[in-house]
């Protein structure tokens, strides 16, 4: 077959497909190459850009919010990430079992995620205000109020907490429709070789899992870094400094019209992603 | 096969990631309430082209400006548009109301993308960025000096001149002015036997008076004095003892003076008595603590007023102004809304044209009238509106207050790296007054970086 009739016979594929690659080259190919570019050079968006290296890079990396940054956003995705699937399989498991209103709590438990992040923020500053709803229940106990959003050693669980009930419906949904996807007669044959409940759940259950648990952590890990919007609505990246993320550090730089550095931010974190995302796929090829 | 989807994963945290930042800057924002645009367009209305009359050398061909405005519903900008294309009926303004929070990252957006509006109201802290980046035209070249037929230097305080230049230019108009007075429950001070405090000394000791305990528990948490830990509220301390944010150059940080501790330490005593409410920034805007009675003296700016007018009518007669008590002499920051040019907008005479009539006296009186703000040019000042008796604040006038507040008040410093500075700034005042490193630690901290960020 020549590579003409080759062509001819696919040409129909590559028409179908061509406003999506037209689409990808525009909004992603393109600014990804520009803001590229823009991280080797002092650049306000205004003035010629000045060719200046790898120097934004150096300065990102030295700089002391960066790294301030850096450790909160890590934080926030070792708390959001050890206890928001956790949370999502439970409640999975539990819907799993629960035949009568499973639809209901499955809907319920999903609201959450289709409510806009910004409205969801909103809500829980309320609850964590001080004369909101949790210091009222605080209060019941005869214990002090707690300024939740205020002081820096709660501020950032505070944040997690409200994101991760944003976000576990989400992974509950994800886990249930997994969980329904593995074969009842698996259940039924570890039944008749004794296993009980733990066991099935060990050699069963996880292991029919697995390829969900990982698209869950790699998709919830890359959420976690670009954390912003519930930080910019319930702290502004504060108290001291106690809840700006790397996405704040990128944002409040380009607020500064410092574009050079906000695009270096947003590189260096996609390296990391990526870096980490590949160690992750990894050790699920491996285990599998 | 786990290849590709390794390959798809990490392509796609890329894309996402970096297609984030850089899509953001090329392509335009899309405003968060954009209305209609109230079109007149010219040929619809040939009378109300005659009756305007153009000048000879103003051009007449028709455009469409772009009008950013943040002050939300209460905008005294959007009342005039009918106006305006009665007088200017070639000029279609497409009007776009955004929020204030949002409007530093959208304007931002627009002149590093090009695409920027024709004029736009900006908060005056955000000017020393936007001109040191030289994101905002010369209107002082664009104006001829001419504001409204009238030298621009006649028609502003000395104090309103100098927030809105830059290099020796003008890079703003100043459209509503901000300056901090005292606000106070009257009727409590009136009721406990507190003179209105005109000194620090008085300001603590008529805190401690006021502060009450509602649920027995003895730590008082109602009618409290609102601490806000940020650079406006502590530049009015601070200018109150003598201090400065800069040296006089501009090459080095000042607030770390004794003028500057000092003016932390009163709040963190005050916090300190109990009778302080700490308040930042992220909790927003006073309105809820003062509804639940919380709160019984703040600091803030004349907008406060159309805030309490419409936020809390049930305290109606119940507030009073007065000039910020001080330890050596009367001090405020100057800022309040500017507007401006972007350096790439489209139709920069029909912009300008615009901003004229804005700020003709009868649209600044909307400002008052309608936001419940302060107008800034001294013309609007002298209006009747503005110094009648308002019931609401027990028959004073307030405005008056905020007028006197104006004349000893200063504006921030005008360098690139101002941005930072105030969040320095911020937070060195949050870890004083949570009590995490003393006054002058903390201010040396952040003078430190201040400095830093000033020798780039």
């Amino acid at each position: 077959m020549t590579l003409r009739r080759r062509f001819r016979g696919a040409s129909a594929g590559y028409l179908l497909i061509a406003p999506a690659l037209a689409a990808t080259v525009i909004f992603l190919v393109i600014p990804m190459v520009v803001s590229a570019w823009w991280s080797l050079t002092h650049y306000n968006g205004i003035k010629p850009a000045e060719f200046v290296g790898l120097q934004n890079y150096l300065d990102v990396l030295s700089n002391a919010r960066f790294q301030k940054a850096f450790e909160n956003t890590i934080a926030f995705v070792i708390l959001g990430m050890g206890i928001g699937p956790a949370l999502g399989l439970g409640s999975a498991l539990l819907l799993d079992r629960a035949l009568r209103l499973r639809g209901l709590f499955r809907s319920a438990f999903f609201l959450p995620t289709m409510t806009s992040l910004v409205v969801v923020a909103t809500i829980w500053k309320f609850l964590y205000s001080d004369a909101g709803i949790i210091n009222a229940v605080i209060g019941i106990f005869g214990l002090p109020g707690v300024n939740w959003l205020s002081d820096t050693t709660t501020a950032l669980p505070a944040v997690v907490v409200t994101s991760i009930w944003q976000g576990f419906g989400f992974e509950t949904v994800v886990f249930l429709a997994a969980l329904q996807s593995i074969p009842r007669n698996y259940y039924e044959a570890a039944s008749i070789d004794g296993a009980g409940r733990w066991a099935k759940f060990r050699w069963v259950t996880l292991p029919g899992l697995r390829p969900t648990i990982l698209f869950v952590y790699v998709i919830g890990i890359i959420g976690s870094f670009q954390t912003y919007d519930q930080i910019f609505v319930m702290t502004n990246g504060g108290p001291i400094q106690a809840t700006r993320t790397i996405v704040f550090d990128l944002v409040d730089r380009f607020n500064r019209l410092d574009l050079g550095g906000a695009s270096a931010v947003a590189y260096i974190l996609v390296v990391f992603l990526a870096v980490l995302s590949y160690l992750q796929l990894r050790i699920g090829e491996e285990r599998d | 096969m786990i290849r590709a989807r390794q390959l798809a994963a990490i392509a796609a945290a890329t894309a996402i990631l970096v297609g984030a930042c850089g899509g953001a800057a090329t392509s335009a924002p899309s405003p968060a309430a954009s209305a209609p645009a109230t079109s007149a367009q010219p040929s619809a209305a040939p009378s109300e082209a005659a009756s305007a009359s153009p000048a000879p050398s103003i051009d007449t061909t028709p455009v469409t400006i772009t009008v950013w405005d943040y002050y939300g519903e209460s905008t005294p900008v959007k009342p005039a548009l009918a106006g305006f294309q009665k007088a200017y009926p070639w000029i279609t303004v497409d009007y776009q109301a955004l929020d204030w929070d949002s409007m530093n990252t959208k304007f931002t957006v627009g002149v590093s993308s090009g695409d920027a509006p024709d004029v736009a109201t900006l908060d005056m802290t955000w000017i020393p960025t936007l001109a040191a980046n030289g994101a905002l035209e010369d209107l002082t070249a664009m104006s001829g000096g001419q504001l409204n037929g009238k030298p621009i230097a006649d028609q502003y305080t000395k104090g309103a001149l100098d927030a809105m230049t830059y290099g020796g230019s003008f890079v703003t108009m100043l459209f509503d002015f901000d300056t901090y007075a005292l606000y106070y429950r009257a009727d409590l001070l009136e009721k406990k036997g507190i003179a209105v405090p005109t000194t620090w000394d008085e300001l603590r000791a008529a805190a401690k008076k006021l502060a009450e305990s509602s649920k027995g528990s003895g730590k008082p948490d109602r009618y409290l004095y609102a601490i806000r830990p940020n650079t406006f509220h502590f530049s009015q301390f601070l200018f109150e003892g003598g201090g400065t944010i800069l040296n006089a150059d501009n090459t080095k940080a000042a607030f770390n003076s004794d003028a500057g501790i000092a003016g932390v330490d009163i709040q963190k005593a005050i916090l300190d008595d109990g009778s302080g409410l700490y308040w930042p920034d992220a909790n927003n805007d006073l309105i809820p603590a003062i509804t639940a009675e919380q709160v019984a003296m703040f600091a803030d700016g004349p907008y406060y007023m159309g805030l309490l007018r419409t936020g809390v009518p049930a305290q109606s007669g119940k507030w009073k102004v007065a000039i910020n008590p001080y330890s050596k002499q009367p001090g405020s920051y100057l800022g309040g809304t500017g507007l401006g040019i972007p350096v790439l907008a489209k139709h920069k005479d029909a912009a300008w044209l615009f901003i004229q009539y804005m700020l003709r006296p009868e649209q600044q009186v909307g400002v008052f009238t309608y936001a419940g703000a302060a107008p800034a040019t001294t013309a609007a000042l002298e209006s009747p509106e503005l110094t009648k008796a308002d019931p609401y604040f027990g028959g004073q006038a307030p405005f008056k207050v905020f007028l006197d507040s104006m004349a000893t008040s200063t504006h921030f410093p005008y360098v690139g790296a101002w941005t930072e500075i105030d969040t320095f700034i911020t937070e060195s005042l949050q870890t004083a007054l949570l009590g995490k490193a003393t006054a002058k630690a903390a201010l040396d901290d952040a003078a430190s970086q201040a400095d830093a960020a000033l020798a780039k």
